[in-house]
C-alpha cells in the first residue's frame, strides 16, 4: 500500500486563489469606506464654507471673552530658523497670547540665537510642576517682548518639551506648534472658534497642515503659494489633501478624530493635564495624546468634542528624498502601532462609541493590516502567474479599476480643495495637481505600503528612531552660527 | 469569469465617466469663478469711486449717482458698501445705512431672512448686521427662533450690531434658555451694547440659570454699568463660588475704590478662585489699605492667589513694592519666591543691581542689603546672569562676591 501523497501543489493553488478572492473583497470594502468618508467630507466642507463669515473672526479678535492661548514651541537644534519662526508667531493676529519656546537640550546655538534676537534674560519665574519633566535649566524672559518666554531644559524629547511648556504656560488653552513650521496670520482666530462655540465640551481642535516646499517665505510668512517643482513633494501634496480634506474632516464629523497633527493643534490645558500630558514613550506623541483623551473622557462618560477644522493653516516642510520619507513614515506607522497596542481594549468596545466600533477597527483593518494585504496581494499575483493560474484579462481589468478608483479619490480631494479653500490659485498648479493625482497611484502609494510593512517589523523588533527631516530649508539663509556640536537623531 | 470581466469593464467605464465629469467640473467651475471675479473687479473699479464720494458727503442720495443697477451690479455695490462699513464710523457709517435702505438692499435681505435654505437666512442676517438698519430689528427678533443654531446666533449678533433698545430684551431672554443659546456668546454681544444692556441684565439677573449668571456677571463688569455694583457686591456672598469669583473680578474692572472693604473680606473666602480674583481686583483698585492684606496672602497655600497678590502689590506703586521687598524676608518660601519673581518683572531688582555702581556709599549699602535678601530667598537665576553679563565690571565683581558659592542654596 503506497502512503497517501500530500498534494502541496493543490494546496498552494487553493491558497493563492482564496487569497486573491479575499483581496478583491477587501478592496471593495476599503474603497466603500473611502467613498463614504469622501461623501461625508464633501457635505461638511460645503457646510463649513457656507457657515463661515469674515465677521466671525473679527468678533473673536475683538472680544474680551476670547480665550487667551499659550503657543508652545518645542525646539531641538533649530538654530537655522528658530528666530524667524518666533518672530512670525509673535505677529499672529490674535488678542491675548504668549509664546513659550522650549529648548530641549539643543547642542547647537538655538538658545544663543534666541537670547540675542529677543534680548532675553534669565528670570526666577515660578511655576507649578504639574507634569513630571526633565530638569529645567533656566527660564528666560524678554524685556522687549513681554509675551515671550524661553525655557532651557535638559534633553527629554518632544513630548517632554511640550509637557514642560504646559507646566510653564499661563493660559487655559495651549497650541502646539513645530519649530520648523509656519502658522498663517489668522490661524489662531480660526482654530479657537470651535472653543468659543462650545466652550464646555471642546477639548481639542486640529488645523490643516499644508506643504511649504515650493512656496515663497519672507519674514516667517508664506508670501507666494505654489507647488513644489520636484515630484516626491507634489505626491505628498496630493496625499495630504486627501488625508486632511477627505479623511480627517470625515472622521471629525463622525466624532472619531484620532489624530491632531503635532505641527498644529489647540488643546484645553486642564484636560491634557488630567490625562498626564504627552507620553514620551511613543514615537507619535500627538496621536497617543488624542487617543488617550478619547479613552479617558469616554470612560468618564463626559460630553466632549475633538474636532478638525479645515481652514486654519500650518505650513510645513516635507521630505524631498526617499530615505527621509522612509524614516518619517516609519516613525508615523510605528507610533500608530504603539498607540494601538496600548489602547486595544477600546477595539470593538461599544463603551467607546463610534471610536471603538468604527474608527479603531478601521485603523486595524485598513491602516495596520492594509499594507500587508497590499504587498501580499502583489506577491500572490506573481505566484499565480508562475503557477499558471493567473487570469491575465481579469488581473489587468482589476488593476485598472484599482488605479482608476485611486485616481478618483485623489481628484475628489482636489475637487474639495477647489470648491473650498483654493490655496493653489494658478492654472498650472491645478493641472499639475491633477496630473500627479493620476501618477500617485502608479508607484508612490505602493511605496508607502512597503514603508509601512518595514515599520511593522521595526515595531516588533522595538526599534525606535526619530530620523532627521533633512530640511532643505524654505527660509532665506541665516547668518553664520557659532560652532555647534553634533546633531543627534531624535 | 467572463461575466466578471464584463462587470469590471462596466465599472471601468463608470469610473472613467465619473473621472471625466470630475475633471470637467473642476475646470469649468474654476473658469466660471475667475470670469465672475474679473467682471466683479471691473465693475468695482467703476462703482467704487462714486460710492466713496457719496459716503464722504457728496449728494443727498446714492441712487441718482449710480443710475440704474442690474442684479449683478447691485450685488457689487452692496459688497463695496459693506466692505467700507467695517472701517467707518459716525456720519459716513450712517450714510452707508441710508444708501442700503435707499437701494432696497435692506428690504432684499429682510426678504431673504425667510429663505428656505438656512445658509441664505444666515447670510441675510450677517449682511443686515453690517447694514445696521433698525428696520431689520423686528424680523431679526423673529429669526432668533429659527431651528438652525447658526442662524439664531447670527440673528442675535445682528441685533447686537443694531444696538437698539428693542434688541436688548430678546437677547436677555435668550440667556434664560441655556438649551438653545450659548450664554457666553450672548453675554459677549450684550457687553458690546453698553450700559442699557447691562441695566436690563441687572433687572433680569434672578431669572437667569446659573451658567448664564456667571456670563452675565462678566458682562456687567465689562459694561461698567452704574447700576451693577449693588448687585455685584451682593454676589460676593453668593453660594456659588464661580459667581463670587467673577463678581470680585467684575468689581475690579469697574474700579470704584469704595469696593475695597468688601473685596478685602473676599480675600479670606474659603474658596481659592474667589481669593485669587479678589486679590486681582484689589490690585486694580490700588488702595493703600489693601497693601498689608495682600502681603499676607502672599503666603496663601494656592499658587494663583499668591501670584495675583504679588501682581496686585506690584501695581500699587511704592507702597506695594515695599511690601514685596518686605516679603523677601518672609519665613514662607512661596511668599519669598512670588516676591522675587514680581520684583524682577517690575525692574526693581535691576534698579538695585545698577545702584551697586553708585558713587554714594549709602546707596551701595542699600543695594547690597536688598541683594542679600534676594540671595537669602533662594531665587538667584537673574542675579547670576547679571553677575556674568552686566555691562559694568564693578557691578559684576560685587554681585559675584555676594553670590559666592556657599551663600547660594541649590
Amino acid at each position: 500500500m503506497t502512503p497517501l501523497a500530500f498534494d502541496w501543489h493543490a494546496l498552494l493553488l487553493k491558497s493563492v486563489i482564496t487569497f486573491n478572492e479575499f483581496v478583491i473583497y477587501y478592496f471593495l470594502t476599503l474603497n466603500t469606506v473611502y467613498l463614504l468618508l469622501f461623501v461625508v467630507s464633501l457635505f461638511e466642507v460645503v457646510r463649513f464654507v457656507r457657515r463661515t463669515f469674515f465677521s466671525d473672526y473679527q468678533q473673536i479678535l475683538k472680544s474680551e471673552m476670547t480665550w487667551p492661548i499659550s503657543i508652545l514651541v518645542p525646539a531641538h537644534n533649530e538654530e537655522q530658523g528658530i528666530v524667524d519662526t518666533i518672530r512670525s508667531l509673535l505677529q499672529l493676529n490674535y488678542g491675548e497670547f504668549e509664546v513659550v519656546v522650549v529648548n530641549d537640550g539643543s547642542t547647537d546655538a538655538t538658545l544663543e540665537r534666541l537670547i540675542k534676537a529677543f534680548d532675553l534674560r534669565k528670570t526666577d519665574r515660578i511655576y507649578r510642576r504639574t507634569l513630571p519633566t526633565a530638569r529645567v535649566l533656566g527660564i528666560y524672559a524678554s524685556l522687549e517682548v513681554p509675551n515671550l518666554t524661553v525655557v532651557d531644559k535638559e534633553k527629554g524629547g518632544k513630548s517632554d518639551a511640550l509637557n514642560t511648556g504646559i507646566n510653564i504656560s499661563r493660559y487655559p488653552l495651549f497650541c502646539s506648534v513645530d519649530a520648523d513650521s509656519v502658522i498663517e496670520e489668522n490661524a489662531l482666530l480660526r482654530v479657537v472658534k470651535p472653543f468659543m462655540e462650545h466652550p464646555e465640551e471642546m477639548v481639542a481642535v486640529g488645523g490643516i497642515v499644508r506643504i511649504i516646499n515650493g512656496c515663497e517665505v519672507r519674514d516667517g510668512r508664506v508670501t507666494r503659494i505654489s507647488l513644489p517643482r520636484r515630484a516626491l513633494p507634489v505626491f505628498q501634496v496630493v496625499e495630504y489633501l486627501r488625508a486632511f480634506l477627505s479623511g480627517r474632516i470625515g472622521w471629525s464629523v463622525l466624532r472619531s478624530l484620532l489624530i491632531i497633527s503635532g505641527a498644529f493643534g489647540l488643546y484645553k490645558k486642564s484636560e491634557v493635564m488630567a490625562v498626564g500630558g504627552y507620553d514620551s514613550t511613543t514615537d507619535t506623541e500627538d496621536l497617543e495624546l488624542v487617543v488617550k483623551l478619547h479613552e479617558t473622557l469616554k470612560k468618564q462618560k463626559t460630553r466632549y468634542r475633538i474636532v478638525f477644522v479645515p481652514d486654519p493653516v500650518c505650513w510645513t516642510e516635507v521630505p524631498e528624498k526617499f530615505k527621509t520619507l522612509l524614516m518619517q513614515r516609519n516613525r508615523w506607522h510605528r507610533g500608530l502601532l504603539q498607540s494601538f497596542s496600548r489602547h486595544w481594549r477600546m477595539l470593538f468596545n461599544p463603551r467607546y462609541g463610534v471610536i471603538g466600533t468604527l474608527a479603531l477597527p478601521y485603523f486595524l483593518v485598513f491602516e495596520m493590516l492594509g499594507p500587508f494585504i497590499e504587498v501580499l496581494g502583489y506577491l500572490s499575483v506573481i505566484a499565480a502567474y508562475f503557477l499558471g493560474i493567473l487570469n491575465q484579462e481579469f488581473f489587468l481589468l482589476f488593476l485598472l479599476v484599482a488605479v482608476f478608483y485611486g485616481v478618483f479619490l485623489s481628484i475628489a480631494a482636489v475637487l474639495l480643495e477647489e470648491i473650498s479653500f483654493r490655496r493653489y490659485p494658478g492654472w498650472e498648479d491645478l493641472a499639475r495637481l491633477i496630473w500627479y493625482s493620476i501618477w500617485e497611484n502608479l508607484g508612490f502609494r505602493q511605496l508607502l505600503a512597503l514603508f509601512k510593512v518595514k515599520a511593522f517589523f521595526d515595531f516588533i523588533r522595538r526599534r525606535r528612531r526619530w530620523g532627521e527631516m533633512g530640511h532643505k530649508g524654505f527660509r532665506e539663509p541665516a547668518p553664520a552660527s557659532p560652532p555647534a556640536g553634533p546633531r543627534p537623531p531624535r | 469569469m467572463h461575466t466578471t470581466s464584463e462587470l469590471l469593464i462596466q465599472v471601468l467605464w463608470g469610473l472613467g465617466g465619473v473621472l471625466t465629469f470630475l475633471f470637467l467640473f473642476i475646470v469649468v467651475n474654476k473658469a466660471m469663478r475667475e470670469l465672475k471675479e474679473r467682471r466683479a473687479a471691473t465693475l468695482r473699479k467703476e462703482l467704487e469711486p462714486r460710492i466713496l464720494e457719496y459716503v464722504n458727503g457728496k449728494g443727498e442720495r446714492l441712487g441718482p449717482q449710480l443710475g440704474h443697477l442690474g442684479g449683478f451690479e447691485r450685488s457689487v455695490a452692496e459688497e463695496i458698501l459693506l466692505d467700507n462699513a467695517r472701517f467707518l464710523k459716525g456720519t459716513a457709517r450712517s450714510r452707508i445705512t441710508a444708501a442700503c435702505e435707499e437701494l432696497g438692499l435692506v428690504q432684499d435681505r429682510i426678504a431673504q431672512l425667510r429663505h428656505p435654505r438656512w445658509w441664505k437666512r444666515a447670510e441675510a442676517a450677517e449682511k443686515l448686521a453690517s447694514m445696521k438698519s433698525p428696520k431689520a430689528a423686528p424680523e431679526l427678533i423673529v429669526l432668533m427662533h429659527d431651528e438652525v443654531p447658526d442662524v439664531r446666533m447670527r440673528a442675535a449678533r445682528a441685533l447686537g450690531q443694531l444696538d437698539t433698545r428693542t434688541s436688548i430684551k430678546p437677547l436677555v431672554e435668550a440667556m434664560q434658555d441655556p438649551n438653545r443659546w450659548s450664554a457666553l456668546r450672548i453675554a459677549d454681544i450684550l457687553a458690546g451694547m453698553g450700559t442699557d444692556a447691562a441695566d436690563e441684565l441687572v433687572e433680569n439677573f434672578n431669572t437667569l440659570p446659573i451658567k448664564a449668571r456667571v456670563a452675565a456677571v462678566d458682562c456687567l463688569g465689562r459694561a461698567k454699568s452704574l447700576r451693577a455694583p449693588g448687585l455685584l457686591l451682593r454676589l460676593l456672598t453668593d453660594p456659588d463660588r464661580n459667581i463670587r469669583a467673577r463678581a470680585a473680578h467684575s468689581l475690579g474692572l469697574i474700579g470704584d475704590p469704595n469696593f475695597t472693604p468688601d473685596l478685602l473680606k473676599s480675600l479670606s473666602d474659603a474658596e481659592w478662585p474667589v481669593r485669587a480674583m479678589a486679590a486681582k481686583a484689589l490690585g486694580k483698585l490700588a488702595r493703600p489699605e489693601a497693601v498689608e492684606p495682600l502681603a499676607r496672602v502672599l503666603k496663601d497655600k494656592e499658587w494663583w492667589v499668591r501670584i495675583n497678590a504679588a501682581e496686585g502689590l506690584r501695581s500699587m506703586g511704592d507702597k506695594g513694592l515695599s511690601a514685596l521687598v518686605g516679603a523677601l524676608s518672609s519665613e514662607d518660601r512661596y511668599a519669598r519666591h512670588a516676591a522675587v519673581a514680581t520684583l524682577e518683572g517690575a525692574g526693581v531688582v535691576d534698579q538695585y543691581v545698577g545702584m551697586l555702581a553708585s558713587a554714594d556709599e549709602k546707596e551701595r549699602e542699600q543695594a547690597l542689603s536688598f541683594i542679600r535678601k534676594i540671595v537669602a530667598s533662594e531665587r538667584t537665576d537673574s542675579l547670576m546672569q547679571s553677575a556674568a553679563r552686566h555691562a559694568q565690571e564693578k557691578v559684576r565683581e560685587q554681585l559675584s562676591r555676594v553670590l559666592k558659592p556657599g551663600e547660594v542654596k541649590p
